[in-house]
Parts: C-alpha cells; sequence; structure tokens
C-alpha cells in the first residue's frame, strides 16, 4: 500500500545531489561563454566626465567595451519600474550602465567582455572614468533633510508618501489615559546567499533564439524583460534558473542590468556570454533591505489595551526604486500583528539616498514592523509594570473573530484580511514551550553566577502565499514517470520534494517516480515567481489541482478498460484497482499508454494504444470532443487573498555584565502555518531563518560612512552567525488551517526570521534594564547604552 | 606578473634583492585579501613556503627560536606544551583552514595592531630575526613594530623567525571580538606570570596603533603579587585593568568604538591575571 506522504518528514530529495556538489549553479554552465567584467563606480555620487578605453584596448583576450552611448536607444531606457502605485510619484529607476552621473557606488559604468573572466577584469582595470564627486546622502534622515538631492529632479528626496489609516487614531490617543512616544530604528543588512548574482546567454543565430540562465526567483518576468528590451517575440526568449546557490529574496529583483546586457551582448557579438558575479560586487551592486526609522505615538488603557497608534516612519529605499514600494507597506499594514488595533495611522516617506538599491530581504519589511509594535507592546507593559504576556493577550485578535478585515490595502493591492490563527493559543504554548512562568528562578541562579539573564517575546502575523496565480502541469507518461511543472524557480526550499509529495498522494504513485522541474520557461511559462513565503501555497496548490485532473482522467480511463464504475476505483500502488479487491487493477503506465490514441506501435507497451487493438467507443472519435490525449492535466490557483501564517518567539539572552557579550542561551518558537506538508522541511526554514534572526539582531549590518563608501563589504567584516551563534531551537507547531486553499496551507519561507530582532531585543532590555530602541546593537554600543542608562539614574551601577 | 619560488634564503635575499618592492607570500592570510579587496596589485611575488631555513622550531641556551614559516596550526597542536599562551592566542585565528595556511612571519610582517599573536610575542620580549646580504641583526619587537601595519623591516630583509626566552609560570591569552569566531580582534591581552624572574609580562592588541605593554601596571601588580602562594590582593587585581586600560589609544571604528575597546581590554586583563592565580 502506498503510504500517504504529505505531513510526514520525508527526506529532501534534492540534497545527495547538491551535498555530492553535482548541483550546476550558474558558474557551472557556459566554460567557453566570454566573460563580462564591469567598471563599476567608486562613488557614491558623481557626474561622470569622461571614460577613457584607450588603454584597455591592447589587453589580450579583449573582445568588447561598451559604455552607455554605445548601448542601441531601446538598452538606453531606464530599468522598468516593476511595481507602480499612485503614491509612488517620483519613481526613478537606473540605467542598465550610468547615464552620466551615478548614485551609488557599484553601479555599473562600463560593460567589458572577453575570452574569460582574467582578461575582462585587466581590461577593466585599464579604463580611466573621470568623475566629478558630487554631496553623498546617506541614512534616512539626511535623505528627508534634503539638504542635497540624489536625482536633481527630486529636491526633496521623496519618491512616495503613503498614509492609511483605520478609525481615528490622533482623536483615541489624545483621550487615552496613558500615552508614550518614543522613536524606533532598523539599520540596513542584506540577503547575501552564498552564491551572487549570475547570468548566461547563448543565442542561437539560426534558430533567432536565445536562452538565459540566470540566478532569479522569477524567470518568466526576466524572460518578459529580455524580450521586450531585446525587440524579441516571447517565442524567441527561453528563460532557465538553474540551482541556484541562495536568494533571500534578493534575486527577486529583475531584471537586474547584466540580465539584459548579457544577452544583447550573446546577440551582438554571436557568442556565448556570461556574467557571474563575485562577492564584493555583490555588497554593493546587489540590493539591500531594512534601513527604517519608525516614529511611535501610543495611547492605550490601564490594562494596557492599545486604543490608539499612530506610526511616522521613513524607508531608505537607496538610489532607485524598481521594486515600488513593497517593503515600506508591508512594515505598515504587518506592524499590527496579531492585535486588533481600531485606531491606527500609519504614514510613510520612501526616500532616496546614495546607496545601494533595496528590495525585499526574507521577511520585507516585516522585521521592522515587528519591531516596532513589539517593542510598543513591551513599553507599554513596562509603563504599567505588568507581564509582558499579559498586555499581549488583552489585544490579541480571538480566534472566532476570524476571518478579520482590517480595512487596510495589503502588498497585493487587495484587503488585509486575517483568514486563521488562534493567538492566545499559541502564546500558551510558547510559555509553556520556554517555561515563561519559572524564569524568575533562572535569572536569580544566574544572577548568582555573575550573569545577566533577560527573557523577551516577539509576536507576528506573516501575509504569505500573495496572488495573483501560479500553475502547475502534471504528467504521467507511458513509461510510468510522473513529470511535475511549476514556473517559479526554487533556491533551496525543498519544492522538489514537496511538490513530488503533494502528486504522489493524489496519484498513488511512489515519490521516486515522480520528477519535478521548477523555473525552466519551456516547461512552464506562466509564473509570478517565489517570494513572500508563496511557493508551497501558490504552486503547491496549483500542482495539487494538476494533479486531481490526472487522477480523474485515469480513474475514467481506468473504468472504462476495466469496465467498472470509475466510483469503486482507487489510485495506489502505481495501478487503477477496484476497492476491496485489488486483483482488478490496470498500471497507471497502461493508462497513460491508453490515453493517446496511436497509429503506430513504436514499441510494445505501445501496440495496446494502436487503432486495431484499441479501436475506441463506437460512434466515437478516437478523441472525443471533450477530451485530450495524454495523461496530463494543467491546472491554476488564484487566491482571493493573501494568507496569514502567525509565530511567536520568545529568548533568552545571558549578557556579560563586564564586557556586554551578549549569548543568545534559550530560543523557542511557536509556529502557525497551517497543515505541514513536510515538517522536517518546515523546520529548516523556521531554523534558519531564526539564525538569520539572530544575525540580525546582533551581527549583520551595512555600515555606511558619511561619504557612502561601504565600510565593511566581506565576509571578514560582515558577520554572519556561525553554529557558534546559533542557540539550539525548540520548535512547537500550531496548525490552524487556511480556508483559502485546497491544501489548507500557509507559507512558512520567511516566518523564522521575522520576530528575532524585537524579541532579542527585549530579553537584552529584561536582562540589562537599558531600553533598547535600535537594532542590530553589538556589545560596544550595549556597554555604551549601559553607561548612559547608569549616568541618567544615579544609585544604578552597571 | 611574476613569482620567485626560492627554495633556500639566500635566493630568497637574491630574489628581494633584484626587486625589493615585491610582494612577500607566506600563507596569504593577509596578502590574497588585500589582493582580492583590490587594495593592492603585486607587481612581483615572492613565495616562501618552500624556504627551509624558515620552518620548525628549536631551543638553545634556554632561548626559544620559530621559523617564520610556522602556521598557526602547528602553534597549536605540535608547540602547545613549549608555548601555551601562543597556543591560545593561535586558536583564536580564523578558521583551521585559516590557521593550516597563516604564519608567524606573516604576523609579524603585516604587524596589523590586531594580530593575534604578537600581543603574546610582546609579553615575552620576542626579538624578530632578520636576514639581509648585509647580514643578520635581531630587532625586539617593541622596537620593530613601528606603527599599524608598518614595521623596522628594510626592503632588502627577510622575517626568518622569531626568538624568545623559556619561562616557567602561567599564562593566558583572550580577545574580544564581534563574533565568538573567525573576527579580526576588536581588544586582545595577553599575560604571563614569568615565576622564572618574578615578573608580570602582557600584550594588549587592538588597543593602539601597535601592540602596546602597560610597564606601569605590570611593575604594580609584579609587586602586588604574592609570588610563593600565586595571590594577588583584589584592590591590585581591578587597578591592574584600570593600568592596563589607561595605556591604551584605541581608534573607534565599525568594529567598535575606542572606549569600548579601552574598556573591553581592560576586563581582559582582570580576567586574565585571575584565571593565571591560585584560587
Amino acid at each position: 500500500m502506498t503510504t500517504r506522504s504529505v505531513g510526514a518528514p520525508v527526506a529532501r530529495s534534492e540534497d545527495p545531489r547538491l551535498l555530492r556538489g553535482e548541483g550546476r549553479y550558474l558558474d557551472d554552465l557556459g566554460h567557453d561563454a566570454f566573460q563580462i567584467a564591469m567598471v563599476r563606480s567608486p562613488h557614491a555620487h558623481a557626474r561622470v566626465l569622461d571614460i577613457d578605453v584607450s588603454g584597455a584596448l591592447e589587453v589580450e583576450g579583449l573582445i568588447a567595451i561598451h559604455t552607455f552611448e554605445d548601448l542601441p536607444p531601446r538598452l538606453q531606457e531606464p530599468l522598468p519600474l516593476l511595481l507602480p502605485h499612485p503614491s509612488l510619484t517620483a519613481g526613478r529607476t537606473q540605467h542598465l550602465l550610468a547615464d552620466g552621473e551615478v548614485n551609488h557606488v557599484g553601479e555599473a559604468v562600463v560593460m567589458v567582455t572577453a575570452t574569460d573572466r582574467y582578461a575582462a577584469e585587466d581590461a577593466a582595470e585599464r579604463i580611466l572614468v573621470e568623475y566629478d564627486p558630487l554631496p553623498a546622502v546617506v541614512g534616512p534622515e539626511r535623505a528627508r533633510a534634503a539638504e542635497h538631492a540624489v536625482h536633481d529632479d527630486v529636491p526633496d528626496n521623496v519618491a512616495a508618501h503613503l498614509e492609511q489609516s483605520i478609525g481615528d487614531a490622533p482623536a483615541a490617543i489624545g483621550a487615552a489615559p496613558n500615552r508614550l512616544r518614543f522613536r524606533l530604528d532598523i539599520e540596513r543588512s542584506a540577503s547575501t546567499p552564498m552564491e551572487g548574482r549570475g547570468t548566461y546567454a547563448r543565442w542561437d543565430g539560426d534558430d533567432e533564439r536565445v536562452r538565459l540562465h540566470t540566478s532569479t526567483q522569477a524567470p518568466t518576468s526576466v524572460r518578459a524583460a529580455v524580450a521586450a528590451f531585446l525587440g524579441l517575440q516571447l517565442a524567441q526568449v527561453e528563460c532557465i534558473a538553474p540551482d541556484i546557490g541562495g536568494g533571500f529574496g534578493v534575486k527577486i529583483m529583475h531584471p537586474w542590468p547584466e540580465e539584459i546586457l548579457v544577452p544583447w551582448a550573446a546577440r551582438e557579438l554571436g557568442h556565448d556570454v556570461k556574467f557571474t558575479e563575485d562577492r564584493r560586487e555583490h555588497f554593493v551592486s546587489a540590493n539591500h533591505e531594512r534601513a527604517q526609522v519608525h516614529w511611535i505615538d501610543v495611547g492605550f488603557d490601564d490594562d494596557g489595551r492599545v486604543l490608539g497608534l499612530d506610526v511616522e516612519f521613513i524607508h531608505d529605499h537607496g538610489a532607485y526604486i524598481p521594486y515600488g514600494l513593497i517593503v515600506p507597506i508591508i512594515t505598515s499594514t504587518q506592524l499590527i500583528g496579531p492585535y486588533k488595533l481600531e485606531n491606527y495611522r500609519v504614514v510613510f516617506d520612501s526616500v532616496y539616498t546614495n546607496t545601494t538599491p533595496v528590495s525585499p530581504y526574507r521577511g520585507a519589511g516585516r522585521p521592522q514592523g515587528c519591531f516596532a509594535m513589539e517593542r510598543t507592546i513591551d513599553r507599554i507593559a513596562a509603563h504599567l509594570g505588568k507581564d509582558r504576556t499579559e498586555v499581549r493577550s488583552v489585544n490579541f485578535l480571538q480566534p472566532e473573530e476570524m476571518p478579520y478585515d482590517f480595512g487596510l490595502t495589503f502588498q497585493d493591492g487587495r484587503p488585509l484580511r486575517y483568514d486563521s490563527g488562534d493567538f492566545p493559543a499559541s502564546l500558551e504554548k510558547l510559555k509553556q514551550l520556554v517555561d515563561w512562568d519559572g524564569f524568575e528562578e533562572r535569572r536569580a541562579a544566574a544572577e548568582a553566577e555573575g550573569r545577566l539573564l533577560g527573557i523577551g517575546l516577539a509576536t507576528y502575523v506573516e501575509g504569505t502565499g500573495v496572488g495573483p496565480y501560479e500553475g502547475g502541469h502534471v504528467l504521467i507518461e507511458p513509461g510510468g514517470t510522473v513529470q511535475v511543472s511549476t514556473g517559479l524557480s526554487t533556491q533551496g526550499q525543498g519544492h522538489q520534494t514537496v511538490f513530488a509529495q503533494i502528486v504522489a498522494d493524489e496519484l498513488g504513485v511512489d515519490l521516486a517516480d515522480v520528477r519535478v522541474v521548477t523555473g525552466d520557461t519551456r516547461r512552464f511559462p506562466y509564473a509570478v515567481g517565489t517570494f513572500a513565503s508563496r511557493a508551497a501555497v501558490m504552486s503547491g496548490n496549483a500542482i495539487h489541482l494538476a494533479a486531481r485532473r490526472v487522477r480523474e482522467k485515469a480513474l475514467r480511463i481506468a473504468s472504462e478498460a476495466l469496465e467498472v464504475d470509475a466510483e469503486d476505483l482507487e489510485l495506489a500502488d502505481g495501478q487503477a484497482r477496484v476497492v476491496g479487491s485489488p486483483d482488478t487493477a490496470i498500471d497507471l503506465k497502461v493508462v497513460a499508454t491508453l490515453s493517446n490514441p496511436l497509429r503506430y506501435a513504436f514499441d510494445e507497451s505501445a501496440r495496446i494504444a494502436t487503432q486495431f487493438a484499441n479501436p475506441g467507443k463506437e460512434g466515437q472519435p478516437p478523441v472525443t470532443d471533450d477530451d485530450e490525449p495524454g495523461l496530463e492535466a494543467t491546472d491554476y490557483y488564484s487566491p482571493m487573498s493573501s494568507t496569514f501564517a502567525n509565530g511567536m518567539h520568545a529568548v533568552e539572552v545571558s549578557v556579560d555584565p563586564d564586557t556586554s557579550d551578549i549569548e543568545v542561551v534559550r530560543y523557542a518558537v511557536v509556529h502557525d502555518c497551517g497543515p505541514l506538508l513536510n515538517p522536517r522541511i518546515v523546520q529548516g526554514q523556521v531554523l534558519g531563518g531564526v539564525a538569520q534572526g539572530v544575525g540580525g539582531a546582533l551581527y549583520e549590518r551595512m555600515a555606511y560612512d558619511e561619504h557612502g563608501q561601504l565600510q565593511n563589504a566581506s565576509f571578514m567584516d560582515f558577520l554572519m552567525p556561525y553554529a557558534t551563534e546559533v542557540p539550539s531551537v525548540d520548535i512547537d507547531h500550531l496548525e490552524t488551517p487556511s480556508p483559502l486553499n485546497p491544501l489548507g496551507i500557509k507559507g512558512a519561507g520567511e516566518a523564522g526570521v521575522i520576530p528575532g530582532a524585537a524579541a532579542i531585543a527585549a530579553a537584552i532590555e529584561d536582562a540589562t534594564g537599558v531600553v533598547i530602541d535600535a537594532m542590530p546593537i553589538s556589545p560596544s554600543q550595549l556597554h555604551e547604552q549601559r553607561l548612559t542608562t547608569a549616568q541618567d539614574r544615579p544609585g544604578d551601577t552597571t | 606578473m611574476p613569482i620567485s619560488r626560492p627554495t633556500d634564503v639566500t635566493a630568497t635575499l637574491d630574489a628581494l634583492a633584484a626587486s625589493p618592492d615585491a610582494d612577500l607570500l607566506a600563507g596569504g592570510t593577509d596578502l590574497v585579501v588585500e589582493v582580492n579587496l583590490d587594495r593592492r596589485r603585486p607587481e612581483h611575488v615572492i613565495a616562501l613556503r618552500r624556504v627551509t631555513e624558515l620552518a620548525g622550531h628549536d631551543t638553545t641556551d634556554g632561548r626559544l627560536r620559530l621559523g617564520a614559516n610556522v602556521t598557526y596550526s602547528e602553534v597549536e597542536h605540535d608547540l602547545a606544551q613549549l608555548v601555551p599562551g601562543l597556543a591560545m592566542a593561535a586558536r583564536t585565528v580564523g578558521s583551521p583552514q585559516i590557521r593550516n595556511a597563516g604564519t608567524l612571519g606573516g604576523n609579524l610582517g603585516t604587524a596589523s595592531p590586531a594580530g593575534d599573536t604578537l600581543p603574546w610575542l610582546l609579553a615575552m620580549d620576542a626579538e624578530v630575526e632578520l636576514a639581509s646580504p648585509e647580514g643578520d641583526r635581531s630587532v625586539p619587537l617593541a622596537n620593530f613594530l613601528t606603527g599599524p601595519k608598518s614595521t623596522a623591516r628594510r626592503p632588502a630583509e627577510l622575517i626568518t623567525g622569531v626568538r624568545l626566552p623559556r619561562v616557567e609560570g602561567p599564562q593566558h591569552v583572550s580577545k574580544i571580538g564581534p563574533r565568538n569566531a573567525m573576527v579580526i580582534s576588536v581588544a586582545c591581552f595577553a599575560i604571563v606570570l614569568d615565576t622564572t624572574n618574578r615578573r608580570v609580562r602582557t600584550g594588549m592588541g587592538a588597543v593602539g596603533p601597535t601592540v602596546l605593554r602597560s610597564p606601569d601596571a605590570e611593575r604594580a601588580v609584579t609587586q602586588a603579587l604574592d609570588w610563593d602562594a600565586l595571590t594577588c590582593p583584589e584592590d591590585a587585581i581591578d587597578a591592574f585593568g584600570r593600568a592596563c586600560a589607561e595605556a591604551t589609544a584605541p581608534i573607534t571604528d565599525h568594529r567598535s568604538s575606542a572606549e569600548y575597546r579601552r574598556h573591553a581590554v581592560g576586563v581582559l586583563a582582570r580576567r586574565a591575571l585571575r584565571r593565571c592565580l591560585s584560587t
């Protein structure tokens, strides 16, 4: 009997190949391709006065040098503004190569193509670019002060100003018995996947087609952009995402300038061309995220119930805004978390700075929103002298209020409407898991050993599985193999495993017989992309629906072949068979063969489907009007609105009283993404997210100086957490199903990272008594804050 | 770009004489990073790994000589009994791969104020051995390090090794960095309770333009120690930490503030001293 695999901790089928080094990443392809090196701006803001390439011309192996002036008119147009929004009134996007002005360190100025990367870099080094440096705008507040402008035609540096509100927050705050006002900061960070960006293009001059391999989270959209820029029909462009060494959001940005320039150069030069980003380039030319400053004004009653919340923030989107307002809109709406806010106003300015542009990084505005909301709840608890879990409880939306419509617009342009969740139950589970009530004993024990122990928690709700749609194709081959494809690409999430589980269960076949292909426009040309924790929800459900159609067709054909009612049949062990009488059965591969009427018996098994062996139904053509040959189906899933996952984290930190060294000693997660398709994979997602959350709280930051130079553009100084920094994590799940999709699932991809900074800040505050209002925080910063706090409160010692 | 691969000191010195601006390559853990970051474009590299005289260690007349090509891994694994403080310092360097490559000679030649072996070597009054066509000389480490990443090495000279006295007594090296492993030091402290000569020896890293010591702090704690019992009064331990911190001249950068560096090295000094005392 085939055992049901959805819900089981099935081992990831992709791992053996990847762990043995058999993965095919971008740089593993195109060994004979010409290679590109970019001359990039060393200045944060400058005019380009002159480009002198003469010194590079003698470099052996040089093929071509291109500046902005050398590009055809269509390629001189700026990148598309991918996500237009009515509030985005001053949207500016970059050119493929700088058009007379550079606006961040790392902006591409000249493209050098050579027979190999060495020659390309040697030539690039010999190109002299004369710059006239301009004042650099760095940091959200300096941007809004607008002493200097990033773009001359946007003198206030503000690309967008957006306000959303529920009820009347200012009035509610004014009337509230308690009121607090404070500021909260989150610094810039970045996805920093192991593999940077990369694009490889092959132009077939005979067929007039381009085949593009690119390390992307959105291959169908890259394909469309390439066709548009190169003036090609879609049918002339194939785009494939090969194995991808991590994305974490940064590879949803598209098209990168190189994704257009590489296929264009391949066509111009009649030769394969490849661009592989190096680590240093990645730090300055691939997008960042997170930097925001928030001002909170909150009114609340004596139980801690929030009566009105007014939030203003500045979002630093860097030098250009190709990805629109997605990140600040997510902060605006997801800040609310699990709380029933009836009077809420949020206003943001999205501002230009002379730094690397911003697009979503795992969490995408939610870590900032969670930090703002959860720090607010902690302030309220501190002000009232109440337990922090108690103040959360009085504010929770209750399960019986679901679905709950806040009356705001989410990042997909659809209503912010929570579909499911049981926040009181989640909090109860978390308190048990971390032994919240037993903490004071642990604190006292640590104190006796000279350690400062603190506990903190943070909750979040995450809109996942955003539309508009994804599709899936399922085909049972006559050989018995089940081919599955979906258009979005995969970056290590285990899609091959999970999608195979869904199909194997629906068709009653062995997991090993299911092959899944993602991110290949030759196999599935319609897709949106992998972002917003949406792949399992969107493609998973689409594939589920497609597999169900294949199942129905298989049962119909089998019932005709076996001459039994389809109702009496089941699919199991690779067969269609009579329930309770498994000897009356037909192999699915035979069903697949029968589904396709044949003229030619090219092999032994095909014989059964040929015209004399299988004459079909009397009075009917071989393929009836409502039928198609083949045992396959395509289907799509398109939800009315996003599905909302949620979770709560609790953290204990130990702070060294002398050095202010911070150690995360205990980490507990309660996570609700609905039914788990594969608990092992969900656990991996949560653990990876927690590690990234620890990184974002204590280590990772983009250290720009006032001139817009990134001071820590290498892994020597941009510190990611190692095993030595990541605690062991206790994870518990609550599985409240979503009513929005057939599988009842909610996304899990970003969950782990969201509350990290908020929960760790709360724990540090609890350990030290220092109010933590900016993250990330280093021991050096905590030390200084403890000194300041001690000075402000004479009598205390640190 | 030419690469010379001499196998003895004489040939190395010849190569160096022929191109005095050549970059010397030992483990590459500094030079290759600089090249990768585009901070340096070598015109000529002299690779030292094959120079046999630079390998190994020996002891003569109670003094120890460590060859310039001795790696952090060798110190960590093979020399832990002989130079326990240096082994502690070596263990804080990078990852195992970095420790397999990086050498003492490289750490001395780069002369970073955050060089991980330098505080302990300074505490030990180590002398740097230099060879040149004019003859060999040795320079006390304190004089050899002339500033951040600058040394008294002359263009034609090669660091062949380091000499230090053999002393008895407990020792400790500790480091604070912005992460638990594989980081550049924010503050580093080395201490040796030299029971042979009854003096406290110290060295501090990453808190000044070069590694530093505080003669005042050393003198005071040397006097305060009960050398037979290896104990020290609490107020003297505190004063030692303060005196060490006061002797520093740190900078503020993206890794840490100057104030924190000064504070942290004082904490390290107190803790390191306590570890060396009998309890």
